[in-house]
């Protein structure tokens, strides 16, 4: 019954794909029902966006502040590939996203959500080194638009650094302290 | 039914017609409503209304679908659109896109245009200076173009008309390359900018920076206030449109005014076909408009016509304007209608780092966007190898140092500190005069037309060698100066635009003494067709270094005082 289920999904997702329609997935086609977000061109299933809540999470972690996955920041990252990046790296960011989730298991033994905080800080650290250019690229957009999304955030404008629209201020002369 | 024609005719008959309603066309609306004249003002896009039409305006930047990114979808439909540096995901419903309305390019050229009420005046950079004398006796002294049937004084007193119900921010500074207006508080320079401005003082003779001077309210006087406008409040959002009509556009300030009259009918959605010629009287009667909707054609009549449709607007109407007696084109009898556009060589940057006075930074926004340095070559007399000068800007700045390498808490107190920043950046962009040419032109296409039935453009315009040198001659100066300053890490950097980018396109209907050799008369007539004026960018002869839109306003501010004055003695 299960495996029915994806393979209806699956082909929806396609059907939608070549269509070039927005995917939005409805709740009932989710296994946790959670909310996410319409995509127009990339196909992402509920394992690959937890995975990239992860990512986002340990790149800005929670603490006495909100970290990227209170922040929504992976929907954020989807977003911005979906609508602001070229085809190229739309395919880079998919494909980059499964070879990274692989890299993980073969490099680390185990699930990068399944590690805990430091082992995946380790392990984010050690993809500086590596060679494989879908894993880099992937990364490198997620980790860009992560901080973009971050700095860029109501939560951040409005309580940690105050976004000033009036009145605004200039002083050409700011004695530092 | 004659009877029904008769009142119909009326309706559509007004005492001045103005085409366009941007900068120039809005100050022509202002001026004719105040001295009682019912206007009619013709905008070929929809209406803006100050504040309502605003969408972003008070957007914060979360509030933003993509943080102020233009998606990628949008950049492959409207490429020269995105090369506009003021396009942007709260701008972009002010702009023209590609497709929309297309032209002919026979070299690269960026049209960058605004089709609304207020047109351009809601995105431009409002940067004015006043042209100098030595700007009007250019093509005179150098031998290129005609040369201006005006001289500074003729429009010293319209400058200032003009300055003081815009309202522009800037100093007395005292030069006679870059004359003084009726200033509102200039805004200040910052520390690096100020300092450069005494480095360049003490070592280079006849060299000056100085406060940018701007179209803002830095103090609004009582006439900015009865505009509704008030103080500029350093949002620098300019583009999306001013809630405080902090910045000057017609938007905020010409057309409610002229409103305020009851004398203006403001028809939006009205693409000016062409100008109707009446051979009898050897005047212009009116125009044929297509309505942008319905596609319905209409005529309108008046006794006098004002083209501000922005500068090659302005020339393919009058193109389009054909009757027997101009075949090719209203008041076109020398077949140089069309010929010498002109624009301004933006494609030269410069950028050093300074080490000192670290004890300060910029603490907030500076609306005038920092200094600005006048032309200095070629003004007493000729001494380099290329015609006429350049401008530049300049600017100084310091931004926090964030590394981004790391992650998690260590990244995320990267991203919030406000406690280690970097050296001084400091940068130039070059604002060049270019030569007007016969060869760079504009002319209508025999076949092709648009939705509306107006033939679309063809437009041949390129750099030339002396634009070149032009540059050279900049990164050279500028090299020169910034070293002076001890700046260190100079580099130039070619910025590769096309032309049209600075939005600065001038020229095509110029104005001249002879009929022979120009377009238009000393108060920006057609010579051929009396009762027809252009003040937009198309009469200008040749192009200085300044930002052309407040010597436009001036002209059109001159124009109409001319223009009210010869319906009254019976001259038009």
């Amino acid at each position: 019954m299960k495996v029915e289920v994806i393979n209806r999904r699956t082909a929806l997702r396609r059907l939608l794909y070549i269509a070039g329609g927005t995917l939005l997935l409805p709740a009932c086609y989710r296994q946790s029902g959670k909310e996410t977000i319409a995509l127009t061109h990339l196909v992402i299933d509920e394992e690959q966006e937890n995975l990239l809540a992860e990512l986002v999470e340990t790149i800005i972690p929670a603490s006495d502040t909100p970290g990227g996955k209170e922040l929504l920041l992976h929907l954020f990252v989807l977003k911005m590939v979906d609508d602001c990046h070229n085809p190229e790296d739309q395919e880079a960011f998919i494909t980059g996203l499964s070879s990274f989730a692989s890299l993980a298991r073969e490099q680390e033994g185990q699930d990068f959500i399944k590690m805990d905080a430091n082992k995946r800080i380790a392990f984010l650290e050690s993809l500086k080194e590596i060679e494989n250019e879908e894993v880099k690229r992937f990364y490198g957009i997620t980790k860009r638009r992560t901080i973009q999304g971050f700095t860029n955030s109501k939560y951040v404008m409005t309580d940690l650094k105050k976004y000033e629209l009036v009145p605004g201020r200039y002083n050409g002369y700011f004695k530092m302290t | 039914m004659a009877n029904l024609n008769i009142d119909s005719i009326k309706t559509r008959t007004f005492d001045a017609i103005v085409i366009g309603s941007g900068a120039s066309g809005g100050w022509a609306a202002k001026e004719f409503t105040e001295k009682g004249l019912k206007t009619l003002v013709l905008e070929r896009g929809r209406d803006v209304v100050h504040v309502k039409d605003y969408p972003t305006t008070n957007l914060y930047p979360y509030e933003l679908e993509h943080r102020n990114e233009i998606t990628y979808a949008d950049k492959q439909a409207n490429p020269i659109a995105n090369r506009c540096y003021a396009y942007r995901e709260d701008t972009r419903h002010f702009f023209v896109k590609d497709e929309e309305h297309p032209y002919i390019q026979e070299k690269d050229f960026d049209w960058i245009r605004g089709y609304q009420v207020g047109g351009k005046s809601l995105l431009w950079a409002r940067q004015t200076q006043r042209w100098s004398a030595y700007d009007f006796e250019g093509p005179a002294r150098d031998g290129f173009a005609v040369d201006w049937p005006i001289r500074y004084q003729d429009i010293d007193p319209w400058y200032s008309y003009v300055e003081r119900f815009v309202g522009i921010a800037g100093n007395k500074d005292g030069l006679y390359t870059l004359p003084d207006g009726d200033f509102l508080p200039g805004y200040p320079l910052n520390a690096v900018e100020d300092y450069f401005r005494q480095s360049v003082h003490k070592n280079f003779k006849g060299r000056h920076v100085i406060s940018a001077r701007c179209a803002h309210l830095s103090e609004p006087q009582p006439i900015h206030i009865q505009q509704g406008r008030v103080k500029c409040q350093h949002r620098v959002l300019c583009q999306r449109g001013c809630p405080f009509g902090g910045y000057f556009s017609s938007n905020a300030s010409t057309i409610p005014w002229a409103q305020k009259t009851g004398n203006l009918t403001l028809r939006p959605h009205s693409v000016v076909h062409s100008i109707l010629y009446d051979q009898e009287s050897g005047k212009a009667k009116g125009v044929k408009v297509v309505d942008d909707e319905s596609l319905e054609e209409m005529e309108f009549f008046a006794d006098v016509i004002f083209v501000n449709a922005s500068a090659l607007n302005t020339n393919l109407i009058l193109l389009n304007s054909k009757s027997d007696r101009f075949p090719e084109g209203l008041g076109n009898d020398n077949g140089l209608m069309g010929k010498y556009i002109a624009f301004h060589n933006y494609t030269a940057r410069i950028s050093a780092e300074y080490d000192g006075l670290l004890e300060y930074r910029t603490d907030g926004r500076n609306p005038a966007g920092g200094g600005y340095i006048p032309n200095f070559r070629n003004v007493d007399r000729q001494e380099t190898d290329f015609l006429r000068g350049w401008a530049a800007t300049f600017g100084a700045g310091r931004s926090p140092i964030r590394d981004t390498n790391g992650v998690g808490e260590e990244l995320k107190k990267e991203l919030l500190h406000d406690s280690e920043w970097s050296n001084w950046r400091v940068h130039s962009h070059m604002m060049g005069e270019t030569i007007p040419k016969e060869e760079n032109r504009v002319w209508l296409d025999t076949g092709k037309t648009d939705k509306w039935g107006v033939p679309l453009l063809h437009i041949d315009v390129d750099y030339a060698e002396d634009d070149w040198k032009r540059r050279k001659d900049y990164y050279e100066q500028m090299t020169n100066m910034f070293e002076a300053a001890g700046f260190t890490n100079i580099r130039t950097r070619d910025d590769g635009r096309r032309p049209g980018n600075d939005i600065h396109e001038m020229g095509g209907v110029r104005m001249g003494h002879d009929p022979k050799t120009s377009l238009l008369n000393k108060w920006n007539q057609l010579h051929l067709c009396k009762n027809v004026y252009v003040t937009d960018g198309a009469c200008m002869t040749s192009t200085a270094t300044q930002n052309p839109t407040l010597t436009y306003m001036a002209l059109t501010a001159r124009a109409v005082d001319h223009a009210v004055k010869s319906l009254k003695n019976g001259d038009l």
